[in-house]
Parts: structure tokens; sequence; C-alpha cells
């Protein structure tokens, strides 16, 4: 059933609901830490951090479960835009943010602050660009807006079809990024912990689908700052005496410029992109955390910035997300929250890597010969280790190797924080990636519901709803078993992710969106051609060994490509359809009801 | 004013705003990432000038950009609607 517009008021009580969930998670953490002191084995103090909040994510979702269609697919559009701001940034950052961002931030310092930069620019671009205009066509999934735009079935496969492979890329990056942090503090196999996790998104997209992610990301991107907010604070009080890391911890940086000159990281040179971005395996820190330039040259950075704007603009699983708020206007004011969100986090990560890094060195160059109690940590789990590749019998900067992914959980280590630090650490990393993993599944599982079954059986035996439910356990099926047979780095296939969307989709979003003669065949040209530029690259730079390297420049070509083909196409091509062109004119009103809702309300109305 | 003249002002306001914002957005954003190492002679707040805009200073302005534009969009849709119920009326 759809509703009038203007019963679309949001739960006054959310504001409720989410103070006494947070302060039912923080009477956990102080559980958990009392019980610490108490001596109680880690085991059951993971046990407590870790598996609680997968409880609590589930419990959410199952509260917000539904069999109404327009509460499944757009959440009943009554999402307030800060709690749709929280979900936005959780998803565009996401587990491998959280944890391939910090240690990259940590490897490269300043040469990866373009990532950052770029989720808080692309955030902003969706929401100049995409979003009040995605809110206004009302489409459930992005393909079916671009079907409504176009007036077309095959534009609408098509775009689902090509939405697959980033989304699905983002998918398992987070579904691994969760189950290799569950399988390190817990005693499972890396599989059962990948099938527990799996579970628990499937569980979460398949109860209330857009409605119960939604809730569930809320609780999700709440752990996440709170996991790396507490403990950073900490380290923040031990090293600056304040509270306040982000203004304070440029204090540290004449201690760390003196550590890295002490320990040989000299000033390094600039390697081409694919070398420069670190691997996920322990590797050791190259270049001065504050040098310009040092690894990743001016040219490949701004490349990386601009991949990453319209990858992240452009991103699937971000715009699935613009029916959930009740207007044009709160949809805009969302994109605002979520850049004020992943911006706060974008502003964390270095400083996070920051206190690492002059931790890890300052014990490096005090202790001697016998190795610091963070080191033999990572050791026995293989995340770090020291090679004295020079036989000098002293350790260098460069000859300490620490896995990029584990920064985060190595910070309270070396401050020698209580072991709940460190566990809340992980909890935040594992909520947030379950909050974006589960968002992705959402986004492929409805677009092939919605865009390809319910398209191609036309017979319309099946209920929407379970087309739904198959799709989306089919996808986190494929998923848990890709994961148990290839292994893939967190940052490469984020990167690729974006890189895929926005060679297929921006420059299709922008000139739908805000060039009216844009017509469906340049809409499937461009499609195509910004796609193939992608598989072509990824196919060349797997034919020479190398991988796709060169993700961020392959897909700016192939966004002006993808550009000047659909222009191509739409010129020279048929003309614009009457009722493509009153569809376009009607996005462009901001004021009034869903263009979807009112066609359904018309539809349904001769029953009534 | 008449509504299809209305419509067009709106719209062309809107592409004005929406393409201004964006594109100084992410000029500011590239020129400052590019001239950070000269920026980096200078300090702020203990950072390095040219660090501390990429690391902080930068988000600071894309924030801001972001809500400012938020608030003009809303009165540019705002003055629309009014603009088209005096007309109806």
């Amino acid at each position: 059933m759809t509703r009038p517009s203007h019963l679309r008021i949001p739960n006054p009580h959310l504001g409720a609901y989410y103070g006494i969930i947070t302060s039912a998670f923080v009477s956990l953490i102080i559980m958990v830490a009392l019980s610490e002191q108490l001596g109680a084995a880690r085991l059951w103090l993971a046990y407590g951090m870790l598996l609680l909040p997968l409880a609590l994510y589930v419990i959410i979702a199952a509260a917000a479960h539904t069999l109404d269609i327009d509460d499944y697919f757009v959440s009943g559009r009554r999402v307030p835009p800060v709690f749709n701001g929280f979900v936005l940034a959780t998803v565009a950052a996401g587990g491998t943010g959280y944890f391939a961002y910090t240690g990259t931030t940590y490897l490269l310092g300043f040469d990866a602050l373009a990532i950052g930069l770029a989720w808080a620019v692309g955030l902003f671009a969706a929401t100049v660009l995409f979003t009040p205009f995605l809110r206004k066509s009302g489409a459930y999934t992005l393909p079916s807006f671009l079907g409504h735009r176009f007036r077309s079935r095959s534009v609408r496969i098509m775009a689902s079809l090509l939405l697959i492979p980033p989304t699905a890329m983002l998918l398992v990056a987070e579904l691994k990024a969760a189950s290799v942090v569950a399988a390190l503090f817990l005693p499972f196999s890396e599989g059962v912990a990948l099938i527990t996790i799996a579970v628990v998104i499937a569980a979460i997209a398949l109860f209330g689908g857009m409605r119960s992610v939604t809730w569930s990301g809320s609780v999700g991107f709440i752990v996440g700052a709170i996991g790396i907010g507490v403990p950073l604070t900490v380290v923040a009080v031990l090293v600056t005496n304040l509270p306040a890391p982000q203004l304070t911890y440029g204090e540290t940086f004449p201690s760390l410029q003196n550590l890295e000159s002490i320990l040989g990281l000299g000033p390094a040179q600039t390697l081409p992109f694919g070398q420069a971005l670190p691997i996920a395996q322990p590797s050791a820190s190259a270049k001065p955390f504050l040098q310009a330039f040092g690894m990743i040259g001016p040219i490949d950075m701004v490349a990386l910035f601009l991949c990453l704007v319209i990858g992240t603009a452009s991103l699937p699983s971000l715009l699935t997300r613009s029916g959930v708020t009740p207007s044009t206007s709160d949809q805009r004011r969302s994109g605002g929250w979520a850049v004020l969100f992943v911006s706060i986090f974008a502003m964390t990560a270095p400083c996070l890597a920051a206190f690492a890094k002059t931790l890890m060195l300052q014990d490096l160059a005090q202790s001697g010969s016998s190795a610091p109690g963070w080191l033999s940590q990572l050791n026995a789990t293989g995340l770090g280790f020291v090679r004295d590749a020079n036989g000098d019998g002293t350790v260098s900067g460069s000859e300490l190797f620490v896995a990029r992914d584990a920064i985060a959980l190595v910070l309270p280590m070396a401050a020698n924080l209580p072991f709940v630090c460190t566990l809340l650490m992980a909890a935040g990393g594992m909520g947030v990636a379950i909050a974006a993993a589960s968002n992705h599944l959402f986004t492929i599982g409805g677009s092939v519901a919605e865009d390809i079954i319910r398209i191609v059986d036309r017979s319309g035996a099946l209920p929407r709803l379970t087309m739904a439910w198959v799709a989306i356990g089919a996808v986190g099926i494929a998923a848990c078993v890709f994961l148990m047979f290839a292994d893939i780095d967190l940052l490469r296939a984020a990167i690729a992710a974006f890189a895929f969307a926005g060679a297929t989709f921006f420059p299709v979003l922008v000139l739908a969106i805000w060039w009216g003669r844009f017509t469906k065949l340049g809409a499937i040209v461009a499609m195509g051609t910004g796609f193939a530029v992608m598989v072509l690259d990824a196919f060349i730079g797997g034919l020479a060994g190398t991988g796709p390297l060169q993700a961020p420049l392959a897909s700016l070509i192939g966004a002006s490509l993808s550009a000047a083909a659909g222009v191509a196409g739409s010129l020279f091509g048929p003309g614009l359809q009457s009722a493509e062109e009153s569809y376009f004119e009607d996005l462009r009103d901001p004021a009034g009801e869903a263009i979807y809702d009112r066609a359904q309300r018309r539809i349904a109305a001769p029953s009534n | 004013m008449t509504e299809p003249e209305q419509t067009d002002r709106h719209q062309r306001q809107t592409l004005i705003l929406g393409a201004a914002s964006l594109v100084g957005v992410i000029l500011v954003v590239i020129g400052t990432m590019l001239v950070a190492p000269l920026l980096n002679r200078f300090g702020f707040l203990h950072f390095p000038l040219g660090f501390y805009l990429a690391a902080q200073g930068l988000f600071i302005a894309i924030i801001v950009a972001a809500f400012l534009f938020v608030k003009h969009q809303d009165r540019l849709d705002l003055r629309r609607e009014e603009g088209e119920s005096e007309d109806t009326a």
C-alpha cells in the first residue's frame, strides 16, 4: 500500500530508542571493562564484546520486519535525514574505510588523504547532482529510476546487470573485513566466522529490507563511532593530555619526525600508483608521515581523488537510499549530514594513524633487543613482525612490518590500553562493516528481484517480496562461496568497485537528470562504454599479471568516453518520446508526491 | 511571473547553484592538495599548514559548503512553490 506523502512522518520516539540502544552498548563496554579488571578470560570478554552487538543488530532487524512493499524497499519513506546520513556515511566508508583506510594512512601518511576527501566530496556531489531528483522519482532502485526515465525495460535490465560487479566487490570486501576480525578474536575458523557474519547480514536484509537495513545500520554507525572514538580519545589523553584527538595530534609530529629520522625513514621516491598502494600483507612504512607526494605522485593523487568522487557519487548502494526520506528537501539534508559524518571519520583516520605510528616507533626506538608487548601479540596472530634485513642487530623503521588492515587494532595495544579497548575497536569495525555489507546485499538482491526477475517474468506468479527474499538469499550464499575459495584485498577491491561504479553510472546519471535531450540509446551506449573500458582495463592488467592497477585513471577515461558516447547516441539516434520529456520535467519539480507513488496510487484508485 | 517563467528561473538558479558549489569545492580541494608541499612551510595548531588543510581544513570547508548548499537550494525550492501557489490562487 502506498501512503500519501503527508502521512510520511518519522517516528517521534526514534531519538529515545537510539538513546536506549546507545546506553545499552555503553553499559556493555563498562561490564566488559569491569570483567577484565576482575580477571575474566579474554575469550569471554571477546564473546561479550563482539557477539552481543551482533545479536543486537539481528534483534533490531527482526523488530523492523515488514511485509509491506513500501516499507521493504524504501523504509516507508519515513527515515529522518540524520539517520539516513548515519547509514550513507557508513556505506561510503564501510569496514574497508575503518580498517584499510586507517592502515593506508599509517603507511602513506599525507598521500592517502585523497581517499577521505573523495568520500566527502563524492557524497556532496551526489547530494547536488542526483539524490533529490531520485527522491522525486521515488523509484525503489537505481535501475528502476533509469527504466522509468527512459520508459525502457532494456535500460533497466542492463543497469541492474552492470550494478552487480561494483556492489558485489564491496559486499565481499565488507564481508571479509567483518569475518576476519571475528576470526581473530573468537575461537572460530575463518570459514565459520564468514558463515556467521553472512547469516547476520542476510538476516538483516531479509527481515525488513531497507527498513531493517536502515535501523540496524544506524546502530552499526553508533557502535563504529564509539568503537573508534573512545580508544582514540583515551590515547589522546595519554599522549597529549587533552581529550580532543583530532585537534591535538599535531603535537606528536615533532617527536614522530624525530623518531622517523632516528629509525632511518628518509624521504621516499614517487612510485607508479599500483606499487605505491600498500598491500594487505604485513609491510613496512616506507615514507615519513608528513611528506607530501612521497609515494603517490600529484597526478595519481588527483586521479584517485576524482575517481573516488565520481564513484562515491554514483555508488548504487548509496543511491538506492535516495527514496527513504519524507521529501526531496529531507533527502538533500541527509546528504549534508552524511558529508558531516564521513568527514569526521576521515579527519579521525590520520589522527589514529599518527598516534599509532608515534607510539610504535617510540617503543621500537626504546626497546633495544627486547620486543615490545604489542609486537609479540602481532607476531602470534601473523599481523606483524620485525625483520633485521641488513643484519646490523638493530631494528630500523623500514624493518617493522605491520598488516595494513590491523593498524586500528594495534593502536590500543601500542598504547598499553586494557584489552577491552582493542575489542571495542574491533566491535566498531565489525559494526560498520556489517551495516555496509547488509546495504550492499540489499542493493544487489533488491535490484535483481525488481529489475531483472520481475521484468523478465511477467506472469506475476511470484509475489514481489518472495522474489526479493530469493534474490537476497542467493546473492548472500554466492558471496560466501566466493570468499571461501578466493581472497581479496579490501583496499584494491573497494577502489576497483568505486572505479567501476563511477565509469558506468556517473555519466549516465548526470545526463539523465540534467540533460532533457538524453535518450534511451544514449543511456545504453553510455553505460556500455564506461563498463567496457573498465573490463578492458581489468583484462589487460590481468594479462600483464599486474591486475587492474590503474583503476582510477581507467575510470576517468571510461567516464569521459561514456559521456561522449551518451551524447553522440542521443544526438544521432532516435529522438525523445513525449513520456520521457514529461518525466524529465516532472523530476525537476521538487514539491509534491514522488512520481512512482503517484502512479501507484492511480493504479490502485479504481479498485478502491 | 507566469508559471513556466517561474519554473525556468528555478531550474536555471538550481543549475547555477549546484554547478558553482560543486565545481568550487572540487577546484579548492585539488588546488589545496597540489600546493600542500608549499603550504607546509607554515604552521597551524602544531600542524604543517598543507597537511592540516588536507587532513581537516578542507573537510570543514566541504561540510560548510554542503550545508550552505542545502539551505540555499531549500530557499530556491520554497520560492518556486510560493510562486506556483500564487499563480494558482
